[in-house]
């Protein structure tokens, strides 16, 4: 294949046109200083000294739908299949932080997640599974404090205390802010209430993963690669500051936050950004935070294979988009893995296609043998070359991002948003004009429909839901729950940490919906800010 | 596609009935939250010729048939990435059948399985687009079922609106858009407020305009909203945003809201403003409320055409110096600082105190907190 001239290809690789890179291109590159060994600062080859030969990826798929009785049942279905760790997806209702008898929630209770609106559903969720047994992703932001604190509820019935849970909460809402729209609350105490998850969390729960710093969102509205890294780090920086800023020790939290990547089709871009993530983040946390911890410094990450590059048309060529996409993410060196299942853009996952996806890492795990050598790529002209440029083009933003004043003032004035917009825009444009070719779409079409069978979400699941919060709003003890709502009020009011009186609210049977509206009485609703 | 050619007929090779851009209502319905799609294709739309009023998230299919019809659209086009299309879709048709609007048809883009297209085709949905549609076949279908518009038989919608029909209001309004009303034909007086609404890009006008209409209709006052935005000079085609600040889950018949694309006019101001306003006023609204393109200090046309103006600031967006300078600020009959639950607003409102003295008001407001807002309403009920 010849090399074409292309000047917006990230691999198009140096400035004489020369179609490779070698010693000439790399003057004054600095291995001890730019890599280190695996496991050291600044930790561009990898957060852990041995990686994957003494210890796999964690091999985590997102699943959801329907009643928690549904779901349940895929959780079982998944532990069984060797999956190892549960990572729970919710319904747009409880994503927004309202309950299933919304009427803004009509047609999407359990459609896209679970629906859990109450303790009673979260008990239902992780019945018959010990809570000391698994570790659990959950991936809910606006109202992540209030499942977190149903998380602990149902461990303590089962006497598990929170020092033993295991997991991670997304909780990142300034990403929510920048692309996927899910917020409540404006900036200011939306970043609050993270604060203070991490604060109870930091105290309570020391083996609980505070915040998923994510720039999967952020990509799959439309950034591009560096977008991505730098808005990522970027709000992973207002989290410590913020932190900082309310009395905390950066080593005592900053362990336990990590970071969520996108991983796209440009193979060696999405493995240098990878690698570009670690770097930066290291000497973020040394120098600029001054962490003394070594485990502050090193960045953990979680990342999916990215949903938007999947194709309705002859959707099993997306199981070849995921294979690479995943030997992408683990020669970037995650430290877990969700592969999307190839019937995405046509629903939730089948069982079948869930499975696959699921054997689409074990291959790559216990066959290809990429696991043997800690960060193979380590040294190529190339990928340095990339992971180097990519960092470069981070440190713009976050200079760009610093002249506006910081993460929040550029959310005010709608930067993350239209920076979004406009790339998405550009690479609409380059699929229209036939620049960038997706294989089924614009170029080896076949005609004739998709191939594949797909999940059918039950209809009687809205009205299941529906029913069991009308029982449960009747049969609660009224006064405790009312007074249980204005404790959180006047917390937030007073500017306390909300968790505890979240987890009271909680076990008083308050919803989802009636706490995010407690507070929203306070904290106000944001409307999107000036870009939309 | 390329999609930069110079209007609909040449994107698209479709012969458009009108030298009027086609005008599109873009919803989201629902809590899905996923705009990618929806932000390209209104985008792509703009840059074909076509007139995009999007009416953001979070809309219901009430509030969004009901956008339609104020904006007199030539299509309603839906994106649903939930998977609830054949919950909200059947839902979403009879409101546009209930409100008379049934010659608008609708248009689906998301996520849909193949099986539920005949479906959807059989309740009356026009066309459904999956992801990987092309840009330039959505345009081009947009652009035909466009041109499948009828002109208004004027007379009929002139008793209409002389009845109070608020479809007739938003065909007449249309009509002078589009230069096609009679000559001889003139609205009758009114007896409206006119205020304008006034200042640069980001201050939040639109959601300013959003909450104080929301306190007037509260006190059982009729309020219009005429919303202008810039249109492409070299497409003609507009991306009208204003209106999602405005938008809320229920409609209300008190409350009507029109957008319009400025066709390049100077000042910020559409060229037939004069006219669409007293179409809205002599309509029988208490308040006409004017929301102009982010004004520059040259912009100052407003002034012709409404009673009072406001000028909206936000803390931190300017120092005194430019608070001094001529033109837009003289032409101010208030000045509303909004955003003061962000940092600085105590010293944006001295700079401005200095600036400007004390014989013009100046209210603090913050419209995320629905703080200050009352006071606005009720010195503006005095002048």
């Amino acid at each position: 294949m010849s090399v074409k001239p292309q000047n917006k290809k990230s691999n198009d690789v140096t400035e004489q046109g020369k179609p490779f890179v070698d010693a000439e291109d790399r003057n004054g590159f600095d291995p001890a200083a730019s890599l280190g060994e695996p496991g050291s600062f600044p930790f561009t080859r990898g957060p852990h000294r041995t990686m994957y030969r003494d210890r796999l990826w964690t091999m985590r798929q997102f699943a959801g739908f329907g009643s928690a009785d549904d779901t349940n049942k895929r959780f079982k279905y998944l532990l069984d299949h060797g999956t190892t760790g549960l990572s729970t997806a919710f319904d747009l209702p409880t994503l927004m932080g309202r309950d299933s008898d919304d009427p803004l929630a009509l047609g999407e209770v359990g459609r896209c997640g679970v629906a859990i609106s109450s303790l009673a559903d979260m008990r239902r969720l992780f019945d018959g599974i010990q809570l000391d047994k698994v570790s659990t992703s959950m991936t809910i932001n606006a109202p992540a404090a209030i499942l977190l604190a149903f998380y602990v509820c149902v461990g303590e019935e089962q006497d598990v205390s929170s020092e033993k849970l295991r997991g991670t909460l997304q909780n990142d809402i300034l990403k929510e802010f920048h692309a996927q729209n899910e917020y409540v609350f404006p900036p200011v105490p939306s970043v609050g209430l993270v604060v203070d998850t991490i604060e109870y969390c930091t105290k309570h729960m020391p083996l609980w993963n505070t915040v998923s710093i994510s720039g999967y969102h952020i990509r799959e509205a439309g950034a591009s690669a560096a977008q991505e890294l730098a808005f990522t780090l970027a709000d992973g920086m207002a989290y410590t500051e913020a932190s900082m800023d309310r009395g905390l020790d950066v080593d005592d939290f900053a362990p336990r936050l990590s970071f969520f990547f996108d991983v796209h089709n440009d193979f060696f871009e999405e493995i240098a950004k990878l690698r570009a993530a670690r770097r930066i983040w290291s000497r973020v946390a040394k120098d600029k935070f001054h962490a003394k911890n070594e485990r502050s410094w090193l960045l953990r990450m979680h990342c999916q294979t990215a949903g938007v590059t999947l194709t309705e048309q002859q959707p099993t060529n997306n199981l070849i988009r995921v294979a690479y996409q995943a030997l992408a993410g683990v020669l970037g060196g995650t430290q877990s893995l969700h592969t999307n299942s190839m019937d995405e853009t046509l629903a939730l996952p089948s069982e079948r296609a869930a499975k696959l996806a699921l054997r689409t890492q074990q291959i790559l795990a216990h066959e290809t043998e990429v696991t043997q050598t800690v960060d193979p790529l380590g040294g190529s002209y190339f990928v340095e070359k990339m992971t180097d440029e990519i960092e470069a083009k981070a440190e713009v933003i976050f200079a760009e991002i610093d002249s506006m004043g910081g993460v929040i003032k550029a959310i005010d004035r709608g930067y993350f948003r239209r920076s979004i917009a406009e790339s998405a825009q550009a690479s609409q444009k380059r699929i229209d004009s036939g620049e960038d070719k997706i294989v089924g779409v614009t170029d080896f079409v076949e005609e004739g429909t998709s191939e594949v069978d797909i999940l059918q979400i039950s209809q009687n699941t809205e009205d299941e839901q529906i029913a069991s919060l009308k029982e449960l709003k009747s049969s609660r003890d009224k006064s405790r729950h009312k007074q249980a709502l204005e404790k959180l009020r006047d917390g937030a009011r007073d500017g306390a940490n909300l968790m505890p009186a979240i987890i009271e609210a909680a076990k008083a049977d308050a919803t989802v919906g009636e706490m995010m509206d407690t507070m929203k009485s306070v904290f106000g609703a944001y409307d999107g800010g000036p870009e939309w | 596609m390329v999609v930069t050619t110079q209007n609909p007929e040449e994107a698209t090779g479709v012969s458009i009935t009108t030298k009027q851009p086609p005008r599109i209502l873009l919803a989201k319905i629902g809590l899905d939250g996923h705009d990618r799609g929806v932000k390209v294709l209104a985008r792509s739309f703009r840059d074909a010729g076509i007139e995009v009023i999007y009416t953001g998230l979070w809309q219901t299919c009430e509030s969004t048939v009901h956008a339609a019809l104020q904006e007199d659209v030539d299509v309603i086009g839906v994106s649903l990435l939930s998977a609830a299309h054949m919950t909200v879709m059947p839902e979403l048709l009879r409101y546009r059948n209930e409100l008379g609007i049934d010659h608008i048809p609708v248009v689906l883009g998301g996520i849909v399985p193949d099986a539920d297209h005949p479906k959807l085709k059989e309740m009356g949905i026009a066309s459904v687009f999956n992801p990987g549609s092309s840009v330039d076949v959505i345009v081009k279908k947009i652009c035909e079922l466009a041109a499948t518009r009828k002109t208004a038989d004027y007379d009929s919608v002139q008793d209409e609106y002389n009845k109070g029909n608020a479809l007739a209001l938003s065909q007449l309004l249309t009509g002078v858009q589009r230069g096609e009303l009679p000559d001889n034909w003139k609205a009758p007086t009114g007896k409206a407020k006119i205020v304008g609404v006034t200042g640069a890009p980001g201050v939040g006008k639109s959601s300013f305009i959003g909450k104080l209409a929301q306190i007037l209709c509260d006190q059982g006052k009729q309020v219009a909203v005429i919303a202008i935005d810039p249109s492409s000079p070299i497409t003609g085609g507009a991306l009208l945003g204003d209106r999602l600040r405005m938008m809320s889950t229920k409609a209300d018949s008190r409350f009507f809201v029109r957008s319009f694309s400025s066709g390049g006019g100077p000042g910020g101001l559409a060229p037939f403003a004069r006219e669409a306003i007293d179409i809205v006023n002599g309509f029988g609204f208490d308040y006409i409320l004017v929301e102009t393109v982010g004004a520059g200090q040259a912009d100052v046309g407003i002034r012709e055409l409404t009673d009072l103006t406001l000028l909206l600031l936000m803390p931190d967006s300017g120092d005194a110096v430019q608070f001094s300078k001529a033109g837009i600020m003289e032409i101010a009959g208030s000045f509303v600082l909004n955003k003061c639950d962000l940092h600085g607003a105590d010293a944006t409102e001295a700079q401005l105190l200095s600036a400007v003295g004390t014989d013009r008001p100046i209210w603090k407001v913050s419209t995320i907190r629905d703080e200050g807002l009352e006071d606005v309403a009720k010195w503006l009920a005095t002048q």
